[in-house]
């Protein structure tokens, strides 16, 4: 049944297109996480999060150097490439150097008919909040515009509701990789997790219910692996947890954009929803970015503990500055647990894989030992 | 009980044989050709200062980089875990390891247990390798087993800057044009490999005892380099580039003792 | 391996920043030492404010600068290293992480070190990079860092409301946070005086950069990557004042008289990202030839500032920085930035530096080249870190300089 999903994210530019035609409706894609979806979705479009691919970037080369986020580069290169040419819109949230930049480039290069700049402080407390809750009155606002149609207050209820579903569902799909042995891989609960930000919410609460419902325990080797925990920046490579599988590992609970951080923290359901989703946006994702090293320890080790964890893969994607400032912090907290770490500065290339593979096989020798 | 360990480097190949617990015989070949080939060939070799033939070896364990290439390996173990066990037996006081090969560098923390606790590896950059040293014995036409020696009879060094090797190289280059004396300029390539090598270390952290193993820890000149930036002394065994053969065959010795 | 260092100045005033810069230190260690309080900023952050409420301010990258100028910052960058800090992170950030953590791991720091900080202020707009930078400084000196926000403003300036107010509500809680820190109140007219005085100067600046223009050019990067220390970090006070006003007249008599930096001017060239701290004399190589470099990018403005939009000085602070950006926030601004200064300043080249670790420039300084031959303009690129001499060698960077003097003597 997972592979379902993992078919999803294969083939999602043609599953785009197909619901475009189905639902007469556009695309609007993301760079990260703490873009407040529900507003996308409330005004009847699929929110879809940009993913790169694991090949050369031929063209993106021509515009970019190499010490920069590949992750970022890599979608761009897709976008370069056509993969994208499908995309109605795209949203650039307020985050990091390179980031940020992508909403110029985008301008300049692609062909997007709507690219709008999403303003997200760093102030996270009430004049945060307030300024939040008045830039997203201005997204929605154009989003009104550019599709002609208004967003009522109730839909954007709906949208709450509906998002908060999924992200139940997906906690409750990480709560059976707690057990020994978990009942989801690693790999398999990060197809999961990104075939959310890919498919249509309410399709994607409806398939994992049913499959949550017939999940059953496996033992098989691969199921016995070391447990450990994933702490990443942009990780969009799921092979890389495919590779921890294949040398005796098991990523069982993570602290990550393409993982836990995603869905982590519901919105309130009561409230004004604008405001529910700025506070909700602002205030529950533990990222570096968030500047709460200590709230984002906290939470991690705390994941760590309850999943009990032999190790921890630390992995920073070359050039993430937010992610890197706070790797020393990390690996001291960690090391102070008594948890070893096993730390990778990724570039996403494939000589890399080699290395990954001669590094992971060592780690969980040396924490079987 | 007759158990061998063979560590397949970028470089050479090298593998140590143990009879109940004791090393009777070890070798080191250059590889040239295949894994599989060449580390048949080094237990061999190492076999004929015995009495004993390949088939009385009850099991072998393979390390190194080219470990998957040896396939009468019962197993393979990680090459920091056979540095950490090798250097251990031969001094258990060890507790940071420093592995200095022809590619890459690793610097690994032991327990008092014997047992890895962190490791770190340098293989992004070639500034710290034996390969750059090879390099660098080439350009300045001194044997490289006589490089160490040469540089620490210099007065002074020569700075070497660049932390890329391919700077580093048009760097000494110019000295040599420059007239500088050779074992000035060594000295400056010497330090320049310790504080590549000390870049790895640095994220393990170092605790006394030290100890440096590979091919570089041949090196007098880098050695002595090494201790005057950590401010400790470091131990290098009689044979350092037998210490992960050692560790494999160490392995292999517990894995029969086991079953 | 570097063999040359500061730029050759064409005019007698930008030898005196040395000076003020040397007594700017040693002030602000005096004044320390006296219990005023001291806080560690990054650029940007409004000098003026902490002048207001007699608070200490130090900035950081631009110490960095004097580091890499006096040759020691891949000592530092190194010690910075060695504590966690990746290669791939801010030359500057890695060295005051090294000077903080590994102190007995680096030379002896310019100007008798940085006065003992008592808070961190940092601000999110422009790069981003600095916030973590200075989180891992408040942890390790055991300090609060205060971050000062304000919207992003891609698409440059803008009359939104919701944008000034957020921007004044946070000024406001700078203030509030100067406060406490300080114990003392904060007097509106003193930032009132030091605004006024801060516009004064930026005006008079904003003249010289167009005096700039003129052919032959009597002042150029050599001198103002220099000259414009004083208003990045004195801004607001009498001497920054002065001191453009001297510099103003010594350009305008040097018009007068048609002196040039170079008496016969071949070729004029741009300079497009932050220059080598450590060699600033390759400024000056094209000069042998003929060329001069004219114009940088980095901190010239294009249009004079904004007049008074508020008598309230805060809600005045807020109003002008939304109502108008100081830099260009996207490749789109960049590349017309560029543009406009070929064509202004009649340049037949520009020069690129390629800086890995400062991701704000870094990124974009690949498509603005290709941009630019695009539109026929020859571009040189180099690439070195603007701090850590490792990086950076010399003999490759002379061979493309003189490839690229070949060009464009060859097109003159």
């Amino acid at each position: 049944m997972i592979e379902e999903f993992r078919e999803y994210r294969r083939r999602r530019h043609q599953a785009a297109i197909a619901w475009k035609e189905e639902n007469k409706g556009k695309v609007v894609g993301t760079l990260c996480c703490c873009v407040p979806e529900e507003i996308i979705h409330a005004a009847g479009m699929l929110p879809v999060r940009i993913l790169g691919e694991h090949e050369e970037t031929t063209e993106a080369a021509l515009h970019f150097s190499t010490n920069l986020c590949p992750y970022c580069k890599s979608c761009f290169d897709q976008a370069l490439k056509g993969s994208y040419d499908y995309l109605d819109g795209l949203v650039i949230p307020n985050v990091c150097n390179m980031v940020k930049a992508m909403y110029g480039f985008s301008k300049h290069l692609l062909k997007i008919p709507y690219i709008y700049f999403l303003e997200v402080p760093q102030r996270l407390s009430g004049n945060g909040v307030d300024f939040f809750s008045k830039e997203l009155v201005r997204f929605k606002e154009s989003l009104e515009g550019f599709s002609g149609k208004e967003i009522s207050s109730q839909a954007l209820r709906y949208s709450v509701r509906v998002y908060n579903e999924n992200r139940a569902l997906l906690r409750r799909l990480y709560d059976l990789r707690r057990r020994s042995p978990p009942l989801v891989s690693g790999s398999e609960a990060q197809e999961l997790v990104i075939s959310s930000m890919l498919m249509s919410k309410e399709l994607h609460n409806w398939r994992l219910a049913q499959l949550l419902e017939r999940i059953q325990p496996r033992n098989d080797e691969a199921r016995q692996g070391i447990r450990l925990f994933l702490s990443a920046s942009v990780l969009d490579d799921t092979d890389f947890l495919r590779l921890i599988e294949e040398c005796g590992g098991m990523v069982v609970a993570d602290d990550m954009p393409m993982g836990s951080r995603y869905f982590f923290g519901a919105v309130d359901p009561r409230g004004a929803p604008l405001h529910a989703l700025a506070d909700r946006y602002l205030n529950k994702i533990a990222c570096p970015r968030k500047m709460l090293p200590q709230a984002r320890l906290t939470f991690a080790v705390r994941m760590m503990k309850d999943s009990n964890v032999k190790g921890v893969i630390i992995h920073n994607m070359r050039a993430c500055d937010p992610h890197l400032y706070e790797y020393p912090l990390l690996k001291e907290k960690l090391e102070s647990e008594g948890l070893p770490v096993l730390f990778f500065r990724g570039e996403e290339t494939e000589t890399e894989r080699e290395q990954q593979r001669s590094d992971i096989k060592a780690f969980v020798e040396m924490l079987e030992g | 009980m007759l158990v061998a360990g063979v560590d397949v480097g970028a470089r050479n190949v090298s593998a140590v044989i143990l009879q109940d617990g004791h090393i009777v015989a070890s070798g080191i070949l250059t590889l040239a050709g295949e894994g599989a080939v060449a580390s048949r060939e080094a237990i061999t070799q190492a076999l004929k200062k015995t009495a004993f033939a390949f088939a009385d070896l009850r099991c072998v364990v393979a390390t190194g980089c080219g470990a998957s290439s040896v396939p009468f390996a019962h197993r393979q173990s990680a090459e920091v875990v056979c540095q950490a066990r090798g250097t251990f037996w031969l001094l258990p006081s060890a507790r940071t390891v420093l592995n200095l090969g022809a590619e890459s560098s690793r610097a690994i923390r032991v327990g008092a247990s014997g047992r890895v606790e962190a490791f770190a590896k340098n293989d992004r950059c070639a500034a710290g390798s034996g390969l750059f040293l090879e390099t660098m014995s080439r350009v300045l036409e001194v044997p490289l087993a006589e490089m160490g020696d040469l540089s620490l009879k210099a007065n002074g060094w020569e700075e070497v800057s660049s932390i890329c090797a391919v700077f580093a190289e048009s760097e000494v280059i110019s000295h040599v044009h420059r007239g500088v004396p050779r074992e000035r300029i060594l000295a400056g390539v010497h330090k320049a490999v310790a504080s590549r090598i000390l870049e790895t270390l640095g994220k393990v952290g170092i605790k006394s005892d030290v100890v440096a193993t590979g091919g570089v820890a041949k090196n007098k000149a880098v050695v002595r380099e090494l201790e005057g930036q950590i401010r400790l002394g470091i131990t290098v065994p009689a044979e350092p580039q037998l210490v992960g053969a050692l560790g494999a065959a160490l392995a292999a010795q517990e894995q029969v003792a086991r079953s | 391996m570097v063999t040359s260092t500061s730029a050759r100045k064409a005019l007698k005033t930008t030898l005196e920043v040395p000076t003020l810069r040397r007594s700017y230190y040693a002030r602000t260690l005096d004044e320390s030492q006296k219990g005023k309080k001291v806080a560690w900023c990054s650029n940007n952050i409004p000098s003026e404010v902490l002048d207001a409420m007699d608070v200490t301010s130090v900035f950081l990258e631009n110490y960095a600068t004097v580091i890499a100028a006096k040759r020691l910052a891949s000592a530092f960058c190194a010690a910075g290293e060695k504590v966690g800090f990746s290669q791939d992170v801010c030359g500057y950030a890695r060295m005051l992480m090294g000077y903080i953590l590994a102190r007995d791991q680096v030379p002896e720091a310019p100007y008798g070190g940085l006065a003992k900080p008592d808070f961190l202020l940092v601000n999110s707009y422009s790069c981003d990079s600095r916030l973590g930078w200075f989180a891992a400084m408040s942890r390790a000196l055991n300090i609060p860092l205060h971050v000062h926000d304000a919207p992003h403003q891609p698409d440059g300036a803008s009359d939104s409301a919701i944008n000034a107010d957020y921007t004044e509500r946070e000024l406001r809680g700078l203030v509030a946070f100067l406060e406490e820190q300080t114990g003392a109140r904060f007097n509106p007219e003193r930032l009132r005086k030091r605004l006024d005085l801060s516009r004064q100067t930026s005006d008079i600046m904003f003249e010289i950069n167009e005096l700039r223009k003129a052919v032959p050019c009597p002042m150029g990067s050599a001198d103002m990557f220099t000259a414009v220390w004083p208003a990045m970090y004195m801004a607001g006070t009498k001497e920054c004042e002065d001191f453009y006003s001297k510099l103003r007249a010594e350009v305008e008599e040097k018009i007068a008289k048609g002196i040039g930096v170079v008496p016969e001017e071949k070729f004029r060239l741009m300079w497009s990202g932050i220059p080598f701290w450590y060699n600033m004399s390759l400024l000056n190589y094209v000069e042998d030839f003929g060329g001069v470099v004219v114009i940088e990018g980095f901190y010239r403005s294009r249009e004079r500032r904004l007049r008074a939009q508020d008598d309230d000085p805060i809600r005045d602070m807020a109003l002008s920085s939304t109502r108008q950006r100081g830099w260009p926030a996207t490749i789109i601004n960049s590349i017309d930035d560029v543009l406009d200064a070929v064509k202004e300043y009649r340049i037949n080249g520009v020069v690129l530096s390629f800086n890995p670790s400062c991701r704000l420039s870094y990124v974009s300084q690949m498509e603005l080249q290709r941009s630019l031959e695009e539109q026929g303009i020859p571009t040189l690129g180099l690439e070195c870190d603007m701090a850590d001499e490792r990086t950076y060698s010399e003999g490759q960077v002379k061979t493309r300089l003189d490839a690229f003097v070949e060009r464009l003597l060859a097109k003159a």
